[in-house]
């Protein structure tokens, strides 16, 4: 008799919501950014502070959505990394938390003009342009150095970039060519580019590292994307676009109702240290760090020496221009003919 | 005064639209050995497993010792049943398997295989508990069933035509053990066979059953040699079935004619084959003659039909051809319908 | 006396009722003492009458003299049943869903969580307490343990795989203002992109629906025909590699998905191995002519070979071969013979072969994301659907239903292809005879066909072994390094201990336990459904088998969508947790226990059990001291595959796994879309091995007792991933 009660016992322990019993000292992170910094991240803050970080890695579309599938019950604590504009969109639809970290007097104007547009619902926590690496390997001669290029027969089912309903990259790339040369203009050149597209990944900085091992030619990233491709071995050239391109602010921002807030703002206060910024580095992410006093990784592109667009974050990274943008893009640009 | 150990008070079991038994009444005193006997498809398995609670009633109840157990399953009634495949259990000792049934019961461990060495010496199977059930000879698997079966002194014992899996030449011997062991232990016991002279053997009495009813029930002499209807004077031995008329007491068949008991109206008359005496020369004809061994048997060309003849060995010999008169006494005519 | 033990039975039942009711957290995260009485006394009074029906029910119990048959017993548990049900289901999280409860509770405008302990205890006492009243009432022949076990196991497949394809299917037709709505599902059902034949006419791409279509049909009969290449060396030739061969079947079974896409991206990529020595060869330009059908057809034939190959081995030795002597025996040459003889008696488990996998195609999901490139199939766009950032559960939903809709259509005919009197001569003494010889042309075109499989696969798991070891397999950096080991599975002993820093330890630990889980419950709810169906006699036993089977057909990806849709929110609000992935693989699993236990318990007499019962013994000790230890083979085969399917699952996973809880497969597959390749290699190794440990371990744990000739080896089937 006790075996058979043992057994119901057993099968009602299974059906049970184990979750139920949170743990302490725990924080969930939803990271945008690379895996590796996300893990060098990681591993930083559980080694200062012993609070045991579960961490996952997806796109910022992809976490955006999810945060947005898990409004009625949050599961993730912080969000960390990825391009401002869903960042902004979340903040825009109150998924995220507002919050005045007392870091942010230390900040960069264009990171502290992120949490502003926001309503102090986000923050900028790096900066990045957008621009394209291509494997010197296979492309040898006349090597592009403007978008206007990539259009060239030469690079037929040979440039790679990243689908912008998954990708922040990707939809950074949509919005900056729209604000560069116009909608319509803009999506005549995405049409025409489709030739020479092999595929739309779901992550951004997918492209870079195909181009990388050769299974492509060129991939459309973030330059600091490339220059990572590069250091680590890769025969990969980075350009920056004669016309001009547009660029992203790593934001990051605390979702609302999350398990955890208070290890949540521990981690919020800790990411916009100095110390914490210089991470990046060392796991091969050379993207401008937001912390003035954080040292600029020598590798990283100087934004300084790009030619950058006025990049219009408050209208970009809003729901309403964004779900249109994508909806067009599906229309005219996803349903080609491959 | 008698007791009774079973009663089945209207019983009918369905299996969707099928019916398997039709409405049983039926009382079996303890101790005696009760036989459902009838062709498969009768209901004589269905209602042994009622007894046991291996199936319960669609409607009616079925009393154990007095106790209503309609709703009780298997495990609450106190039943002993011998499989047809014996049933032991492969992955244990006879030892255990004997002691199955009082572990379960709560019994402590020691004390339930006290009993059951005890019981297996009393089957005569003493020495042989340590053996696995596949170690053993098929009637020694027999005894070791009835073993475990008698071992927790049920109200009942139930034995699902135990023969069946026996060597033709050991069947007599076996059933003449278990008849002997029921009579020993003083236990109620229900038999289920489809063998009627293995029923003639070893019952008290039988129960015949026919489409899910009861056709008769009767002491293996009463059946034999007054059959309630046609079916079962067929079913139950040989049989020549003689139908006529009944008018004033008198029943006329073609080229018969003698006193009866009953009604008038049609009728048929069951006689059978080792009653028929024949003499040479007359008005029927042999039509074949089989050697038997222990009796010929004679198929006669008569008015009425054929009818079968069984005649004792030491008796003249007659052979197909010759011409014979049939020789029936009244009395051991009995009226079937 | 037996009254009371009876009624002792039952108040075991009420008790735990009135603990859950009184004591236990109702709500999920509810604190300890906040109970049903509490929250019911607090303002949710809806739960008050579950709480007066757990006291009514005990007092009955403690009263009457048998309260199982007592009327108001049955009355209570229905009722307690049904308004647990209909309160949960009625208010949601935001306040009422079915608006007369609003208007009958005010306070029911707040909302409620999901259920938490105390809810889940009220109602397994519930369904206790229900099979008790039918035992009672003569179910099951009066077996109580038989009718609970009916009963819970019939509770449990209607909420974890009808339930949530009700969900599935009204995500599919309702709008999101909750009316029906049937032209955005025509709308979506009938769109260019599902079934365009574009590639076809030339005029742009084809639709999803075809591309699935035409990958199943290629990859499926192409794994046809090298099963039947395979099978046919084994079973009538004196081939030298048939232990090869054999072992080789295996492999797929043990390997994470995504591996072998990753290994034949390092092959036969743009800069792969093969494809740069073939350009160089022919002087021309490495191409990308992996990524799409080529290489998803190839991943595919590789993976279902095997499987087709079990099926069509069986049937092979089956045939009996006095058969085939006839026709010799005739005058019939070898070809003829096969021809007329072998062919005809092969074709219903050709078809069968073919169905099954060409369900396992449609179904598959790993493959086609690590090497579809722009070739898009059902399975991955319901992926995107639900994953990517347009989040549309609608359209999801509907290529769900499209998918089942295939599936099943599939499964359906392969039952009935196998259930209408198949020709295989199982007559259980073909020992006399010999088999006849493969005809020479035929084994030469056989060998053709294995002798590249062979290499092949040899060469995907050469990879799949080197690659986690060396610096960068994809671009042939081969210094060896346990870099990528350690980035997964760094640790360090520290002041806090042991701290494991390495990105896969989560992954890693969630999925051992959750396989550890899974593996005995899925044994244990697999033999015990495999017991009911073949030992019991229940009304409705027709449609529990086919809820069962129901389970086995549906496509991984669609089970895990069903789940989001069906689990995301009160009263059943589990996502995110372990149990989610523990539940998904039990009802998944559950008909490769279930089959190996029917096929065991028919090979059983029927009869021992029934002895047992006229003895004494309840239908669990019935179970266990007789059932159990009978088919012991049986539970282990149950045991190892759900274990090792629960490790290297992924379709349905994918979409169930959480920041907390995450899974090796969906790790794997994020590094494999990272480019990882190394990493993902390196894990899957570790993964292969942890497996072949377990098995091992359960092998010694549970044993193999033989009994006699009784030691089953039972071709498994798996549920379509």
């Amino acid at each position: 008799m006790t075996k058979r009660f043992a057994l119901i016992g057993a099968t009602a322990l299974a059906l049970m919501p184990i979750g139920a019993f949170a743990q302490p000292k725990e924080l969930v992170l939803y990271c945008s950014v690379n895996e590796e910094w996300c893990r060098a991240q990681s591993e930083a803050f559980m080694r200062e502070t012993g609070i045991n970080v579960l961490m996952t890695r997806k796109s910022s579309g992809e976490t955006y959505a999810q945060i947005k599938a898990e409004e009625g019950q949050p599961r993730g604590d912080v969000w960390w990394g990825g391009t401002g504009d869903p960042h902004l969109q979340a903040a825009q639809e109150g998924l995220t938390e507002e919050y005045q970290s007392p870091m942010l007097s230390e900040l960069q104007p264009w990171a502290t003009a992120q949490a502003e547009t926001s309503g102090y619902k986000t923050v900028g926590i790096y900066a990045g342009a957008l621009g394209f690496g291509y494997n010197s390997t296979l492309v040898t001669e006349n090597p592009p150095a403007c978008w206007a290029d990539l259009l060239d027969e030469r690079y037929a089912e040979d440039i790679q970039v990243a689908n912008p309903n998954s990708s922040g990259t990707a939809y950074t790339m949509l919005a900056t060519m729209v604000q560069l040369m116009g909608e319509d203009e803009a999506f005549a050149y995405l049409a025409k580019l489709h030739a020479n597209i092999n595929q739309y990944t779901k992550s951004g900085s997918a492209p870079i590292r195909a181009a990388a091992t050769g299974e492509s030619a060129i991939g459309i990233v973030f330059m600091h994307d490339a220059v990572a491709e590069t250091v680590s071995g890769a025969p990969i050239v980075t350009v920056a676009p004669c016309e001009g391109t547009g660029y992203e602010v790593g934001s990051m921002s605390l979702i609302k109702g999350g398990p955890n807030p208070e290890a949540a703002k521990m981690w919020y206060d800790w990411a916009l240290s100095a110390a914490a910024q210089e991470i990046g580095a060392t796991a091969k992410s050379y993207q401008v760090p937001s912390n003035t006093s954080a040292s600029t990784p020598p590798e990283a592109p100087k934004l300084a020496d790009i030619k950058l667009i006025d990049y219009d974050f408050a209208k970009y990274g809003s729901s309403d221009t964004r779900a249109a943008l994508l909806s067009r893009w599906d229309a005219e640009i996803g349903a080609l003919p491959k | 005064m008698t007791q009774t150990a079973i009663e089945f008070r209207s019983v009918v079991k369905r299996y969707g639209t099928a019916t398997a038994v039709a409405g049983i009444d039926l009382s079996i005193v303890k101790g005696e050995l009760v036989t459902f006997l009838g062709p498969s498809g009768c209901g004589k398995t269905t209602s042994l497993r009622l007894i046991a609670g291996l199936e319960l009633p669609s409607a009616g109840q079925v009393f154990i010792a007095g106790r209503d157990v309609s709703r009780d399953p298997a495990s609450a009634r106190n039943v002993g049943m011998v499989f047809q495949s014996y049933a032991l259990f492969p992955h244990v000792s006879v030892l255990e398997n004997v002691a199955y049934g009082p572990v379960i019961r709560g019994t402590p461990k020691a004390e339930a295989q006290a009993r059951a060495r005890e019981i297996l010496e009393q089957v005569g199977l003493a020495g042989l508990e340590a053996r696995l059930p596949a170690e053993l000879s098929g009637g020694q698997q027999q005894r070791v069933a009835v073993a475990r079966a008698i071992v927790q002194q049920p109200d009942v014992i139930l034995f699902d035509e135990p023969l069946s899996n026996v060597d033709a030449k050991l069947r007599r011997k076996v059933r003449e053990e278990i008849r002997s062991l029921q009579r020993r232990f003083g236990l109620t016991a229900v038999y289920v066979t489809h063998d009627q002279e293995e029923a003639l053997a070893v019952s008290d009495r039988i129960v015949v059953m026919e489409k899910g009813r009861i056709a008769q029930v009767g002491t293996p002499s009463e059946l034999y040699e007054h059959p309630a209807s046609p079916f079962i004077a067929d079913f139950i031995g040989d049989a020549n079935l003689i139908q006529g008329r009944v008018v004033q007491g008198q029943f006329t068949a073609p080229g018969m004619a003698f006193p009866v008991s009953g009604p008038d109206g049609p009728a048929t008359l069951s006689i059978r084959p080792e009653r028929i005496t024949l003499s040479p020369g007359g008005p029927d004809r042999v039509l074949t003659a089989t050697y038997l061994g222990s009796r010929m048997e004679y198929s006669v060309a008569t008015e009425r039909g054929e009818m079968l003849v069984s005649r004792p060995i030491f008796e003249p010999r007659l052979t197909a051809g010759q011409e014979v008169s049939l020789h029936i006494t009244p009395a051991d005519a009995s009226r079937v319908a | 006396m037996k009254a009371l033990w009876e009624g002792r039975i039952g108040l075991i039942w009420s008790g735990l009722l009135l603990a859950a009711v009184l004591a236990l957290p109702w709500y999920k995260g509810g604190a300890t003492l906040a109970s049903a009485l509490a929250e019911g006394v607090a303002g949710r009074v809806w739960l008050l009458p579950l709480v007066g029906a757990a006291l009514a029910l005990a007092l009955l119990a403690l009263l009457s003299r048998d309260w199982r048959i007592h009327p108001a017993g049955a009355a209570l548990v229905g009722a307690g049943l049904g308004w647990l049900l209909l309160q949960g289901f009625g208010i949601g999280l935001r306040g009422p869903a079915l608006p007369g409860l609003g208007l009958l509770f005010p306070t029911a405008l707040e909302g409620q969580p999901g259920f938490g302990w105390g809810a889940w205890l009220a109602g397994i006492a519930l369904i206790g307490a229900l099979a008790e009243v039918l035992a009672a009432r003569g179910f099951c022949r009066g077996e109580r343990f038989a009718a609970f076990a009916i009963i819970g196991i019939v509770s449990a497949l209607s909420l974890f795989v009808f339930f949530p394809i009700v969900k599935l299917m009204s995500a599919a037709f309702v709008g999101p203002d909750g009316t029906l709505a049937l032209t955005p599902f025509l709308t979506r059902i009938t769109a260019s992109d599902l079934w365009s034949l574009g590639c076809l006419t030339g005029s742009g791409r084809c639709g999803v629906v075809i591309n699935s279509l035409v990958l199943g049909i290629l990859s499926a009969a192409l794994a046809t025909a090298l099963g039947l290449a395979l099978a046919l060396l084994v079973a009538r030739t004196d081939f030298r590699m048939k232990r090869l061969l054999r072992a080789i079947s295996i492999l797929p079974i043990i390997t994470p998905p995504f591996v072998v896409g990753v290994a034949i991206l390092v092959l036969f990529g743009r800069t792969g191995l093969v494809t740069v020595e073939v350009a160089e060869w022919f002087g021309v330009r490495p191409t990308r002519w992996i990524y799409g059908l080529p290489g998803i057809l190839l991943a595919q034939v590789l993976a279902f070979a095997p499987v087709t190959f079990l099926v069509l081995l069986a049937a092979l030795e089956a045939i009996n071969p006095t058969l085939e002597e006839a026709s010799t025996t005739l005058g019939a040459k070898p070809v003829t013979t096969f021809r007329t003889v072998t062919w005809p008696l092969l074709r219903p488990a050709l078809a069968a072969a073919f169905l099954l996998a060409f369900i396992e195609s449609l179904a598959d999901f790993g493959n086609p994301i690590v090497l579809g490139g722009s070739y898009d199939v059902l399975s991955t766009k319901i992926f995107f659907a639900v994953v990517g950032a347009q989040y549309d559960l609608g359209q999801a939903a509907t290529l769900s239903v499209l998918l089942l809709t295939l599936t099943i259509a599939a499964f359906w005919v392969q039952t009935r292809w196998l259930g209408r009197g198949s020709y295989v001569t199982v007559t259980g003494k073909s020992d006399a005879g010999l088999v006849a010889p493969v005809p020479g042309l035929i084994k030469w075109a056989a060998v053709a066909a294995v002798v590249p499989f062979v290499l092949f696969t040899v060469g995907i798991y050469a990879i799949v072994l080197m690659g986690g070891f060396v610096k960068d397999i994809a671009r042939m950096d081969m210094a060896p390094t346990f870099g990528h080991l350690w980035t997964a599975f760094s640790f360090e002993f520290n002041e806090r201990g042991i701290q494991l820093f390495g990105s896969a330890w989560n992954s890693m630990i969630t999925t051992l336990w959750v396989s550890a889980l899974s593996a005995p419950l899925t044994m244990a709810v697999g033999i015990l459904t495999a017991w009911l169906i073949a030992r019991q006699d229940f009304t409705g036993k027709r449609a529990f088998e086919f809820g069962t089977l129901l389970s086995f057909a549906i496509p991984g990806t669609v089970v895990g969508v069903s789940y989001i849709a069906a689990f995301n929110v009160p009263p059943i609000d589990i996502t995110g947790t372990m149990a989610i992935l523990v539940i998904c693989f039990v009802f998944r699993n559950l008909p490769v226990g279930m089959r190996a236990g029917i096929a065991a318990l028919a090979q059983i007499d029927r009869s021992m059990e029934e002895a047992s019962q006229t003895m004494g013994a309840g239908g669990g000790r019935v179970l266990r001291d007789v059932v159990l230890p009978l088919i012991r083979p049986a539970i282990f085969t149950a045991l190892v595959y759900s274990f090792v399917t629960a490790m290297t699952a992924v379709s349905a996973v994918i979409f169930l796994v959480s920041a907390r809880h995450n899974m090796a497969t969906a790790y794997i597959m994020g590094r494999v879309e990272n480019g990882e390749y190394a990493l993902a290699i390196a894990y899957s190794t570790v993964l292969m091995l942890v497996m072949v440990a377990c098995v091992a371990a359960m092998n010694g744990l549970v044993g193999k007792r033989k009994l006699g000739r009784r030691s089953t080896v039972t071709g498994t089937p798996h549920p379509a991933e």
